[in-house]
Protein backbone atom coordinates (compact mmCIF):
# COMPACT_ATOMS: atom_id res chain seq x y z
CA UNK A 1 0.00 0.00 0.00
CA UNK A 2 1.06 3.38 0.83
CA UNK A 3 0.19 4.75 -2.51
CA UNK A 4 -2.59 7.82 -3.22
CA UNK A 5 -6.01 7.08 -0.97
CA UNK A 6 -8.23 6.14 -3.68
CA UNK A 7 -11.71 7.97 -3.44
CA UNK A 8 -15.37 6.75 -5.22
CA UNK A 9 -18.63 8.96 -5.51
CA UNK A 10 -21.74 8.45 -7.18
CA UNK A 11 -21.19 10.13 -10.58
CA UNK A 12 -17.62 9.12 -11.21
CA UNK A 13 -17.31 8.65 -14.36
CA UNK A 14 -15.10 5.15 -15.80
CA UNK A 15 -12.20 5.72 -18.61
CA UNK A 16 -13.96 4.52 -21.83
CA UNK A 17 -12.52 1.58 -23.13
CA UNK A 18 -12.78 1.26 -27.16
CA UNK A 19 -12.33 -2.01 -29.02
CA UNK A 20 -12.49 -2.96 -32.88
CA UNK A 21 -13.90 -5.99 -33.68
CA UNK A 22 -12.11 -8.39 -36.11
CA UNK A 23 -13.25 -12.02 -37.62
CA UNK A 24 -9.45 -12.54 -36.47
CA UNK A 25 -9.77 -11.45 -32.50
CA UNK A 26 -13.35 -13.47 -32.66
CA UNK A 27 -11.44 -16.84 -34.10
CA UNK A 28 -8.29 -16.35 -31.66
CA UNK A 29 -10.84 -15.78 -28.75
CA UNK A 30 -12.26 -19.14 -29.47
CA UNK A 31 -9.26 -21.11 -30.34
CA UNK A 32 -7.97 -20.02 -27.43
CA UNK A 33 -10.25 -22.71 -25.79
CA UNK A 34 -9.71 -25.13 -28.45
CA UNK A 35 -13.55 -24.68 -30.27
CA UNK A 36 -11.97 -25.38 -33.39
CA UNK A 37 -15.37 -26.33 -34.57
CA UNK A 38 -17.44 -24.37 -36.90
CA UNK A 39 -19.79 -21.91 -35.08
CA UNK A 40 -22.06 -19.10 -35.22
CA UNK A 41 -18.91 -17.20 -33.82
CA UNK A 42 -16.26 -18.37 -36.71
CA UNK A 43 -18.65 -19.72 -39.68
CA UNK A 44 -20.76 -17.77 -41.94
CA UNK A 45 -22.72 -21.09 -42.62
CA UNK A 46 -22.90 -21.97 -39.67
CA UNK A 47 -24.64 -18.41 -38.09
CA UNK A 48 -27.11 -18.85 -40.92
CA UNK A 49 -28.03 -21.59 -39.76
CA UNK A 50 -27.49 -21.15 -36.13
CA UNK A 51 -29.24 -17.76 -35.75
CA UNK A 52 -30.38 -16.60 -39.49
CA UNK A 53 -27.98 -14.15 -39.41
CA UNK A 54 -26.08 -12.53 -42.80
CA UNK A 55 -23.03 -13.41 -40.86
CA UNK A 56 -20.70 -14.37 -37.60
CA UNK A 57 -21.19 -12.69 -34.53
CA UNK A 58 -18.58 -12.45 -31.42
CA UNK A 59 -19.59 -13.77 -28.62
CA UNK A 60 -21.22 -12.40 -25.56
CA UNK A 61 -18.35 -13.12 -23.46
CA UNK A 62 -16.17 -11.64 -25.48
CA UNK A 63 -17.69 -8.20 -24.37
CA UNK A 64 -17.79 -9.18 -20.89
CA UNK A 65 -14.09 -9.50 -21.46
CA UNK A 66 -13.97 -5.72 -22.38
CA UNK A 67 -16.07 -4.88 -19.59
CA UNK A 68 -13.28 -6.38 -17.53
CA UNK A 69 -10.77 -4.79 -18.74
CA UNK A 70 -12.47 -1.42 -18.76
CA UNK A 71 -13.36 -2.15 -14.59
CA UNK A 72 -9.73 -3.57 -14.40
CA UNK A 73 -8.13 -0.52 -15.44
CA UNK A 74 -10.76 1.77 -12.77
CA UNK A 75 -9.62 -0.48 -9.84
CA UNK A 76 -6.58 -1.65 -10.62
CA UNK A 77 -5.90 -5.04 -10.88
CA UNK A 78 -5.01 -5.57 -7.28
CA UNK A 79 -8.42 -4.97 -6.18
CA UNK A 80 -10.37 -6.07 -9.13
CA UNK A 81 -9.31 -9.44 -9.88
CA UNK A 82 -9.95 -10.27 -6.70
CA UNK A 83 -13.38 -8.81 -5.82
CA UNK A 84 -14.74 -7.54 -9.06
CA UNK A 85 -17.88 -8.56 -11.25
CA UNK A 86 -19.67 -7.95 -14.70
CA UNK A 87 -23.27 -8.59 -15.35
CA UNK A 88 -24.24 -7.87 -19.16
CA UNK A 89 -27.59 -8.46 -20.68
CA UNK A 90 -26.56 -8.24 -24.76
CA UNK A 91 -28.90 -6.39 -26.51
CA UNK A 92 -27.83 -6.61 -30.33
CA UNK A 93 -25.27 -8.77 -32.32
CA UNK A 94 -21.75 -7.26 -32.04
CA UNK A 95 -19.78 -8.46 -35.86
CA UNK A 96 -16.74 -8.08 -37.12
CA UNK A 97 -15.58 -4.37 -38.29
CA UNK A 98 -17.97 -3.07 -35.33
CA UNK A 99 -16.33 -0.27 -33.16
CA UNK A 100 -17.38 -0.62 -29.52
CA UNK A 101 -17.41 1.85 -26.86
CA UNK A 102 -17.47 0.96 -23.17
CA UNK A 103 -18.71 3.79 -20.70
CA UNK A 104 -19.20 3.23 -17.00
CA UNK A 105 -20.26 5.40 -14.21
CA UNK A 106 -20.14 4.81 -10.37
CA UNK A 107 -23.82 4.66 -9.04
CA UNK A 108 -23.24 4.35 -5.72
CA UNK A 109 -21.04 2.82 -2.87
CA UNK A 110 -21.83 0.80 0.33
CA UNK A 111 -19.94 -0.56 2.98
CA UNK A 112 -18.93 -4.20 3.13
CA UNK A 113 -17.42 -6.39 5.48
CA UNK A 114 -13.94 -5.91 3.79
CA UNK A 115 -14.55 -2.85 2.70
CA UNK A 116 -16.63 -0.31 0.35
CA UNK A 117 -18.26 -1.74 -2.65
CA UNK A 118 -18.21 0.72 -5.91
CA UNK A 119 -20.95 -0.07 -8.31
CA UNK A 120 -20.75 1.08 -11.23
CA UNK A 121 -23.09 1.04 -14.08
CA UNK A 122 -21.97 -0.16 -17.73
CA UNK A 123 -23.24 0.26 -21.17
CA UNK A 124 -21.42 -0.69 -24.76
CA UNK A 125 -22.16 0.79 -28.33
CA UNK A 126 -21.56 0.34 -31.66
CA UNK A 127 -19.86 3.02 -34.40
CA UNK A 128 -23.66 3.50 -35.57
CA UNK A 129 -24.62 4.15 -31.38
CA UNK A 130 -26.58 1.46 -30.94
CA UNK A 131 -26.66 0.06 -27.33
CA UNK A 132 -24.92 -3.45 -28.04
CA UNK A 133 -24.94 -4.61 -24.07
CA UNK A 134 -26.03 -2.82 -20.60
CA UNK A 135 -25.40 -4.01 -17.19
CA UNK A 136 -23.82 -3.57 -13.86
CA UNK A 137 -20.29 -3.94 -12.56
CA UNK A 138 -18.64 -3.96 -9.01
CA UNK A 139 -15.75 -4.13 -6.73
CA UNK A 140 -14.53 -4.00 -3.33
CA UNK A 141 -12.63 -1.67 -2.42
CA UNK A 142 -10.02 -3.06 0.70
CA UNK A 143 -10.34 -0.24 3.65
CA UNK A 144 -6.57 0.26 3.55
CA UNK A 145 -6.89 1.75 0.05
CA UNK A 146 -9.11 4.35 1.05
CA UNK A 147 -9.11 8.04 1.93
CA UNK A 148 -9.96 7.96 5.73
CA UNK A 149 -13.36 10.05 5.33
CA UNK A 150 -14.58 7.08 3.46
CA UNK B 1 -14.61 -43.08 -37.49
CA UNK B 2 -17.93 -42.25 -37.13
CA UNK B 3 -18.68 -40.40 -33.46
CA UNK B 4 -21.92 -41.76 -31.74
CA UNK B 5 -24.01 -38.86 -30.39
CA UNK B 6 -24.80 -40.36 -26.30
CA UNK B 7 -26.60 -36.76 -25.90
CA UNK B 8 -30.39 -36.75 -24.65
CA UNK B 9 -32.73 -34.43 -26.59
CA UNK B 10 -33.25 -30.96 -24.54
CA UNK B 11 -36.52 -31.30 -22.39
CA UNK B 12 -37.02 -28.03 -21.24
CA UNK B 13 -40.38 -28.97 -19.40
CA UNK B 14 -38.34 -31.78 -17.81
CA UNK B 15 -34.85 -30.09 -17.16
CA UNK B 16 -34.40 -29.52 -13.00
CA UNK B 17 -32.67 -26.52 -11.75
CA UNK B 18 -30.38 -27.69 -9.50
CA UNK B 19 -28.80 -30.21 -11.69
CA UNK B 20 -25.04 -30.66 -10.68
CA UNK B 21 -23.55 -31.52 -14.01
CA UNK B 22 -20.47 -33.91 -13.59
CA UNK B 23 -17.23 -32.24 -12.90
CA UNK B 24 -14.73 -30.98 -16.18
CA UNK B 25 -10.96 -30.37 -15.38
CA UNK B 26 -8.69 -29.29 -17.33
CA UNK B 27 -5.36 -27.49 -17.45
CA UNK B 28 -4.73 -23.88 -18.66
CA UNK B 29 -1.80 -23.69 -20.48
CA UNK B 30 0.52 -20.24 -21.48
CA UNK B 31 -0.69 -21.00 -24.88
CA UNK B 32 -4.30 -20.60 -24.30
CA UNK B 33 -3.74 -17.22 -22.00
CA UNK B 34 -1.82 -15.85 -24.61
CA UNK B 35 -4.74 -16.89 -27.82
CA UNK B 36 -7.13 -15.23 -25.50
CA UNK B 37 -5.06 -12.08 -24.60
CA UNK B 38 -4.52 -11.30 -28.16
CA UNK B 39 -8.17 -12.11 -28.87
CA UNK B 40 -9.59 -9.19 -26.42
CA UNK B 41 -6.46 -6.99 -27.06
CA UNK B 42 -5.58 -6.92 -23.31
CA UNK B 43 -2.10 -8.20 -22.90
CA UNK B 44 -3.01 -7.60 -18.78
CA UNK B 45 -6.88 -9.82 -19.18
CA UNK B 46 -6.62 -12.11 -15.88
CA UNK B 47 -9.43 -14.23 -16.83
CA UNK B 48 -8.85 -16.42 -20.08
CA UNK B 49 -11.49 -18.81 -18.24
CA UNK B 50 -14.26 -17.07 -19.92
CA UNK B 51 -13.34 -18.15 -23.44
CA UNK B 52 -13.57 -21.75 -22.29
CA UNK B 53 -17.64 -20.94 -21.58
CA UNK B 54 -17.25 -23.92 -18.52
CA UNK B 55 -20.96 -23.09 -17.54
CA UNK B 56 -21.91 -24.48 -20.43
CA UNK B 57 -19.75 -27.48 -21.09
CA UNK B 58 -21.07 -30.24 -19.52
CA UNK B 59 -24.84 -28.90 -20.03
CA UNK B 60 -23.56 -29.13 -23.66
CA UNK B 61 -21.97 -32.83 -23.95
CA UNK B 62 -25.11 -33.84 -22.04
CA UNK B 63 -27.90 -32.48 -24.14
CA UNK B 64 -28.48 -31.91 -27.61
CA UNK B 65 -30.83 -29.13 -28.84
CA UNK B 66 -30.98 -26.48 -31.33
CA UNK B 67 -28.06 -24.12 -30.15
CA UNK B 68 -28.71 -20.94 -27.86
CA UNK B 69 -27.62 -17.73 -27.80
CA UNK B 70 -26.01 -15.60 -24.91
CA UNK B 71 -28.68 -13.31 -23.39
CA UNK B 72 -27.02 -12.08 -20.32
CA UNK B 73 -23.89 -13.33 -18.54
CA UNK B 74 -22.31 -12.32 -15.24
CA UNK B 75 -18.64 -12.90 -14.23
CA UNK B 76 -17.37 -12.48 -10.88
CA UNK B 77 -13.60 -12.64 -10.46
CA UNK B 78 -11.70 -13.94 -7.23
CA UNK B 79 -8.14 -14.85 -7.99
CA UNK B 80 -6.39 -14.94 -11.31
CA UNK B 81 -5.70 -18.55 -12.41
CA UNK B 82 -1.93 -18.97 -13.09
CA UNK B 83 -0.85 -21.34 -16.29
CA UNK B 84 0.16 -24.86 -16.07
CA UNK B 85 -2.72 -25.32 -13.17
CA UNK B 86 -5.60 -28.16 -13.49
CA UNK B 87 -8.48 -26.20 -13.06
CA UNK B 88 -12.09 -27.88 -12.00
CA UNK B 89 -15.20 -26.83 -12.91
CA UNK B 90 -18.22 -27.62 -11.41
CA UNK B 91 -21.49 -26.41 -13.07
CA UNK B 92 -24.73 -27.01 -12.39
CA UNK B 93 -28.53 -25.79 -13.67
CA UNK B 94 -29.50 -22.79 -11.53
CA UNK B 95 -32.43 -21.47 -13.27
CA UNK B 96 -35.15 -21.27 -16.37
CA UNK B 97 -37.60 -19.06 -17.31
CA UNK B 98 -40.01 -18.13 -20.04
CA UNK B 99 -40.05 -14.85 -21.32
CA UNK B 100 -42.30 -13.82 -24.23
CA UNK B 101 -42.54 -17.05 -25.12
CA UNK B 102 -39.12 -17.82 -24.96
CA UNK B 103 -36.90 -20.19 -23.03
CA UNK B 104 -34.34 -19.58 -21.04
CA UNK B 105 -31.64 -21.92 -19.36
CA UNK B 106 -29.28 -20.41 -16.87
CA UNK B 107 -26.36 -21.69 -16.05
CA UNK B 108 -23.68 -21.46 -13.07
CA UNK B 109 -20.17 -22.37 -12.51
CA UNK B 110 -17.31 -22.06 -10.33
CA UNK B 111 -13.90 -22.96 -11.40
CA UNK B 112 -11.51 -24.19 -8.71
CA UNK B 113 -7.52 -24.57 -8.93
CA UNK B 114 -5.43 -27.75 -7.96
CA UNK B 115 -4.07 -25.41 -4.92
CA UNK B 116 -7.81 -25.39 -3.89
CA UNK B 117 -7.78 -21.15 -4.86
CA UNK B 118 -11.15 -20.00 -6.16
CA UNK B 119 -10.77 -18.60 -9.87
CA UNK B 120 -13.89 -17.58 -10.57
CA UNK B 121 -17.54 -18.01 -10.81
CA UNK B 122 -19.90 -17.36 -14.45
CA UNK B 123 -23.58 -17.34 -15.07
CA UNK B 124 -24.95 -17.55 -18.14
CA UNK B 125 -28.63 -16.99 -19.57
CA UNK B 126 -28.90 -19.15 -22.61
CA UNK B 127 -31.74 -18.12 -25.03
CA UNK B 128 -33.00 -21.21 -26.03
CA UNK B 129 -34.41 -19.99 -29.64
CA UNK B 130 -31.44 -18.78 -31.48
CA UNK B 131 -33.08 -18.13 -34.33
CA UNK B 132 -34.62 -15.30 -32.81
CA UNK B 133 -31.18 -13.22 -33.48
CA UNK B 134 -31.44 -13.14 -36.99
CA UNK B 135 -35.58 -12.33 -36.47
CA UNK B 136 -35.23 -9.46 -35.07
CA UNK B 137 -31.95 -7.95 -36.33
CA UNK B 138 -31.71 -9.56 -39.91
CA UNK B 139 -35.72 -8.33 -40.67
Amino acid sequence: MGGIARSYSEGDPVAPLVKEMTQEAINLFEGSAGHSEPSQFTDEEAARETLGTSGTVASGRMSISFALEMMRRHFGGDVFNHTGTVDLRFLRPVRPGDTITFTGEVTGTSREANGLKVNVKIEARNQRGDTTAVGAGSAIVPNAYLALEE
Amino acid sequence: MVEVDNRVPLDWDALEVGEVFEKFEYVLTQQMIDEYRWGVMDSEAAFPTISHKVDVRQFNAKYSDNGSVNARCAFHCYNSPVPGKKLTVTAWVADKYLRRDKNYIVTEATSVDEDGRLIDRVITHELKQPWEVGKKWEG
